[in-house]
């Protein structure tokens, strides 16, 4: 196992570096934006573009970049959306208001999702299961953007139980903060547990008719522990990186959700980059969610260990 | 440039007039004037009538031995906060680096300028004008009015100022001693020069050092400074210069005045858009380029895109563009377009001796400019200041240099690198999300009364100019979050989408904002374009045509086949219908505030183009251009006809069965950038009103408009001026108070969207000018118009504005955009314009609108926060939402 971590952990850094080396290269081969005509003020967009290395050797410029890192952890200026400033601050002073409405979001999404999966899957075909089912396959189909305006308009506007916006300030943890945080939380929460619920449903239903369910009533397990010490065990296999992906999730944020609520977050920093191409900007975002890709996948696959001791990683045999 | 620095001042002026509350200085008497204010308030467009003086303590000033007026004061222990939704915010708002409108938003906070721009009221009367109804310019951080030292200056340092010059090329600006940053900096000559220095510091290659080095407005040495030691690129496309100019040397290569000229082969010029010409080769090849040489030029170019200019590289770039027609260069007259001039400037400059910027003492700056300067201009654009004031002390801390070498600042990023001079302080600032300002006590308006205060004309009561003690900016993206924030009380302004306007388009809180931005229907009469696109292999031209749509012909059936007031119904509600190609607010006279559209010229031209006779309305010419609609259905089909009968006869269609329909369909694309409702909206409005138009014609069913594939912010333009696209409607704006360079959209062939099958160099207008009749091109009516000198057989003229008067350049300006409609490439539609609803927590003082501040007046405060938070309260228990 520990041999199997590390070696995925090699692999993990060299596929970090050639993401990063391709993404780098390939958006510094964008043509620069082109420069007005007629405006005055070509001339100091051509001396800054020479100065900033733009016009060398895509490698020498990759060069630069690599140095600034790994001596500094310089992550260079953001050259268009944030003009003059460090874009690793910026990034970092935008990260947590997304990480954490996310977090708040999932941190009951998941408990609830998971909950009403195995109350419908104990209560096949009945009501409950098909209320549950029905709402579930309502929810799933409308996008999140939907429920953020309805959010807004019943909660916020007409019945002024939150604010229509989050609150400005890093005081995350303050009540204040939290209340006007609360919309965007509903709004996220509705698909993933919807998302949770019918996964958990799916797989519960099957493994608690599985020949070792029966074993283990049999052997005089209630119903509740052959469940959860064996059921739901099972179920997790499928359930857990489903968790890991909305963590990912989490740091990606969302650009209709944080326009929504003025939250200011990343969501959108990467496709802004694009836009505007603001190459530091973009390298930066782009290299933090590879990171943060590699890495859960590497615990996503680590983790099936753990949950069901018969899956083994790097045995061969 | 001039927009931008016109857009600055009338910002200070705004934010001087934005109605805020000052405090009580040492000579308030405490009488109070709260019946006047009340009633002012009722009077206001709100309506609404709790004001300050209902809670606070009113007071006034009554000033013993000052200028003899007393002052309304605000009530001293209330805020009144202006909210905003941005839906931009920028990350820097450096006024050496800023590159867009949103960035000069925030900083207009933090500055001020030597003299604002103000309405002229009974407190500070202009000559001649009526109260509210022209400009002035009254001392900001400026002691007193300038002088004008051009003669002092001159003997000092003759070559910074024209032998011939005898004024206007050098001013004195006293400055007030009691000038303070936020920090506590004091402000003196000195730290303008010192900000100069680093404006124009090379190793910053700040974006807005050409702002004062860049044309007659420039300051006198200030380019050379900037750029001592480097190569100048100079585009020959802008400066014009004939191949005869260029001298061959020894080695064969041409010069320029002896700096080496080259061919732009992978280097952003104007003739290539701002592209640079192998971008355009490499998309599109022998489409479009004659290629036998082309690897041959590109071999020779250097790590700068650059191949010098011999008369083998100038064959080549000839070869290139000259010998396809697509690219509509084959008279080779553009060949000089695609050379560089590289000038090297002169190196060791110091700033002391070269730049016309300096302090005379403590308290006073003298700036010298390449051109002489008076009145609005001087003021307006000329003098620099609060493009240039940094505070030395934070902007050295802000320098830093990155990996690259290339240095860069930090000032005006955040909270703690912007220090204000202004009337207020910045006290938060969060990426992304809010910007929050305070009353800066440092800033001296706040106490200063001659010239920040004005008498309302409605209640003839003194107030301050400032009103507003916070102001609260949040970046709210989505409009749907932003108008209900409005209707909840949270915000002071909301900008109308057209979905909003049949609920409050006619609310009596909206408040209308016209543009000098005319947009019209530009239709293609590139025939090349239109040969090419049918000589495609998938076209069948038995039942398709394009041609047609290239008939002047068939431009003037569409351009009467439309209701301009439906289409802004339709398509624009906050736009209104435009009947020219210059916008309706354009200003010809800054100093009186004269509208192009008013002078009998401009009418006249619209007579003529609509083919209103004058004489059936009494010689009324105003009651003859009310009676313009555009609109015409009996003469639209008499015109598609004749369009039909020429279509015929020059075989683009046929009508094979002979029941007088065309056998073709015509189908016209709409260059469009995106997908976008109102794109949709106008197609829809096209497709209608031509539809009815064709009714009972040759046409009839035969014509459509469709949408062209997503073309992007500039390849919808291109697409039309290329012949891939058949029309657009576009607006061209820009230079209110200049109509006459607002027509080089039109009339100068480097910049004429309709250049590939229209040339204004050979197009020639008749005028009688001064009892002398002169025949000259498009181009060259436009040039002289703008005052440049244009020969025309031996002779020379210039109907600048110093050169003629006003009205002759009318003459001209109307002549111009008359020849312009008559081609029928572009039919007028609209003008551009908005609206918006003004929160009931505030009034515009003023009822009717002033294009050159674009606003109504200063603005106050119905009510103070903690007043407007119970009244919202009020109102949402009683109607769940504030009521527009």
């Amino acid at each position: 196992m520990f041999k199997y971590t590390l070696q995925r952990l090699l692999y993990m850094i060299i596929v970090f570096f050639v993401i990063t080396f391709m993404c780098f290269v390939l958006i510094r081969m964008l043509p620069l934006p082109a420069l007005p005509p007629d405006d005055i003020h070509t001339e100091v967009i051509q001396m800054r573009r020479e100065a900033l290395g733009y016009n060398k050797p895509y490698l020498v410029q990759f060069g630069i970049f690599l140095r600034g890192i790994f001596t500094k952890f310089d992550w260079g200026l953001s050259e268009q959306l944030y003009t003059g400033r460090s874009v690793l601050t910026i990034f970092l002073e935008k990260l947590p208001a997304t990480m954490i409405v996310n977090l708040y979001s999932i941190l009951w999404t998941i408990p609830v999702g998971i909950a009403l999966g195995i109350w419908a899957a104990l209560k096949k075909n009945t009501w409950v299961d098909y209320l549950i089912s029905t709402l579930t396959m309502v929810v799933i189909s409308v996008p999140s953007f939907v429920y953020a305006f309805l959010v807004q308009y019943i909660f916020c506007f007409r019945l002024r139980l939150f604010p229509l916006i989050m609150k400005g300030g890093s005081d995350y943890f303050s009540m204040e903060m939290f209340k006007s945080m609360v919309p965007a939380i509903l709004s996220l929460s509705f698909g993933v547990i919807a998302g949770f619920c019918r996964t958990t449903r799916a797989e519960l239903t099957e493994v608690l008719t599985s020949e070792f369910m029966l074993l283990a009533r049999t052997k005089g397990l209630t119903k509740a522990q052959a469940t959860v010490r064996h059921a739901l065990r099972n179920c997790f296999v499928v359930i857990v990186p489903g968790i890991f992906g909305e963590f990912i999730g989490i740091l990606g944020g969302s650009l209709i959700i944080e326009n929504i609520f003025a939250i200011p977050g990343v969501g959108g920093l990467t496709l802004n980059a694009i836009r505007s191409q603001d190459y530091n900007v973009f390298i930066m975002s782009t290299c933090f969610y590879t990171a943060i890709g590699l890495a859960a996948s590497l615990v996503v696959d680590i983790s099936y260990g753990f949950i069901d001791p018969r899956i083994r990683m790097g045995s061969k045999k | 440039m001039k927009k931008k620095a016109l857009s600055l001042l009338l910002a200070s002026a705004m934010v001087f007039s934005m109605a805020a509350c000052g405090d009580n200085n040492g000579d308030s008497s405490g009488e109070t004037k709260q019946s006047e204010t009340k009633e002012s308030a009722d009077q206001s467009e709100s309506g609404e009538s709790a004001n300050q003086n209902e809670t606070g303590e009113s007071g006034s000033s009554d000033n013993e031995g000052g200028p003899g007026y007393t002052i309304t004061e605000f009530d001293p222990n209330a805020t009144y906060t202006q909210s905003v939704a941005l839906t931009s915010i920028p990350g820097n708002w450096n006024m050496h680096d800023y590159e867009d409108s949103a960035s000069g938003n925030i900083f207009d906070y933090l500055v001020d300028g030597f003299y604002n721009l103000s309405y002229n009221d009974e407190l500070h009367p202009k000559e001649g004008a009526e109260d509210w109804k022209s400009y002035i310019f009254l001392p900001g951080m400026a002691a007193d009015y300038p002088t004008d030292v051009t003669a002092e200056v001159k003997a000092a340092h003759p070559d910074w100022i024209p032998a011939s010059a005898t004024e206007g090329y050098a001013w004195e600006i006293p400055l007030r001693e009691d000038l303070f940053f936020d920090t506590g900096y004091h402000i003196t000559a000195d730290t303008y020069v010192q900000s100069m220095k680093y404006l124009l510091d090379q190793r910053l290659q700040n974006y807005r050092a050409t702002d004062v080095y860049d044309g007659a407005y420039g300051i006198v040495g200030a380019e050379e400074y900037f750029k001592q030691g480097q190569i100048n690129y100079i585009d020959n496309g802008n400066v014009g210069n004939p191949l005869e100019s260029f001298v061959k040397g020894e080695d064969g290569t041409y010069t320029f005045e002896g700096n080496p000229v080259y061919v732009a082969v992978d280097f952003a010029i104007a003739q290539t858009g701002g592209n640079t010409l192998k971008d355009y080769v490499d998309a599109y090849g022998d489409a479009y380029f004659g290629m036998d040489r082309w690897e041959e030029l590109v071999a020779l170019m250097d790590d700068n895109g650059l191949a010098p200019l011999n008369d083998d590289t100038l064959a080549m770039v000839t070869d290139v563009t000259t010998t396809n027609p697509n690219w509509n260069e084959t008279d080779g007259l553009s060949v000089p377009a695609y050379f560089v001039i590289a000038e090297t400037m002169p190196d060791g400059i110091s700033f002391e001796d070269t730049v016309g910027f300096y302090a005379k003492d403590e308290y006073t700056l003298v700036q010298v400019f390449k051109g002489g300067f008076d009145g609005f201009y001087l003021y307006s654009y000329a003098i620099k200041d609060s493009l240039v004031l940094v505070e030395p002390d934070v902007y050295e801390s802000c320098l830093k240099q990155d990996e690259s070498g290339a240095w860069y600042s930090t000032y005006m990023t955040n909270k703690e690198t912007s220090p204000s001079y202004g009337a207020y302080s910045m006290t938060g600032y969060q990426t992304d999300k809010q910007i929050t300002f305070a009353k800066n006590d440092k800033w001296f308006g706040w106490t200063e009364d001659l010239y920040h205060v004005y008498k309302d004309p409605n209640d003839g009561n003194v107030y301050r100019g400032n009103m507003t003690t916070n102001i609260d900016m949040q970046y709210v993206p989505e409009i749907a979050t932003r108008r209900q924030m409005f209707l909840a009380g949270q915000i002071t302004t909301f900008g109308l989408e057209e979905s909003d306007y049949e609920q409050y388009g006619h609310s009596d809180y909206v408040w209308s904002y016209p543009s000098e931005t005319a947009a019209g229907l530009w239709v293609t009469g590139n025939m090349n374009g239109l040969e090419a696109r049918e000589a495609a292999a998938d076209f069948d031209t038995t039942t398709q045509d394009t041609q047609t749509i290239g008939l002047v012909s068939f431009h003037k059936a569409l351009a009467v086949s439309f209701d301009r007031q439906a289409f802004c119904d339709e398509c624009h509600p906050a736009y209104a219908p435009g009947y020219g190609i210059l916008g309706d607010q354009y200003i010809y006279d800054v100093e009186d505030g004269l509208f192009y559209r008013d002078t009998d010229q401009a009418k006249q031209a619209l007579c003529d183009f609509y083919s209103v006779n004058v004489s059936q309305y009494g010689g009324d010419l105003d009651a003859a251009v009310d009676s313009i609609t555009g609109y015409d259905l009996d003469a639209a089909k008499e015109l598609y006809k004749a369009a039909f009968d020429e279509s015929l006869s020059l075989g683009y269609i046929t009508d094979a069965d002979g029941d007088g329909i065309c056998d073709q369909t015509i189908t016209m694309i709409y260059a469009s950038s995106a997908p976008a409702d109102y794109v949709t909206r106008r197609i829809n409005y096209l497709n209608k009103w031509i539809s009815e138009a064709v009714v009972g014609t040759p046409f009839e069913g035969k014509l459509n408009v469709v949408e062209s594939a997503p073309l992007g912010d500039s390849g919808w333009i291109d697409a039309y001026r290329n012949g891939s696209a058949d029309m657009m409607i576009a607006g061209v704006g820009g230079s209110i108070y200049d109509p006459f360079s607002a027509m080089s959209l039109y009339c100068d062939p480097n910049q004429n969207l309709t250049a590939n099958w229209y040339d204004p160099t050979t197009d020639m207008i008749t005028l009688t000018v001064k009892g002398e009749e002169i025949t000259m091109s498009v181009y060259d009516w436009y040039r002289a118009m703008n005052g440049s000198m244009v020969t025309v057989n031996g002779k020379d003229y210039s109907f600048g504005s110093t050169d003629v008067e006003p009205d002759v350049r009318m003459t001209i300006l109307a002549a111009l955009e008359g020849r312009m409609m008559s081609r029928y490439d572009i039919l007028p539609m609209c003008n551009f314009g908005a609206k918006s609803l003004l929160s009931q927590k505030l009034f515009n003082v003023l009822d009717d609108y002033n294009p050159l501040f674009q606003s109504y007046g200063p603005r106050r405060y119905n009510y103070s926060d903690a007043e407007w938070e119970k009244y919202v309260e009020d109102q949402i228990a009683a109607h769940g939402q504030l009521q527009y």
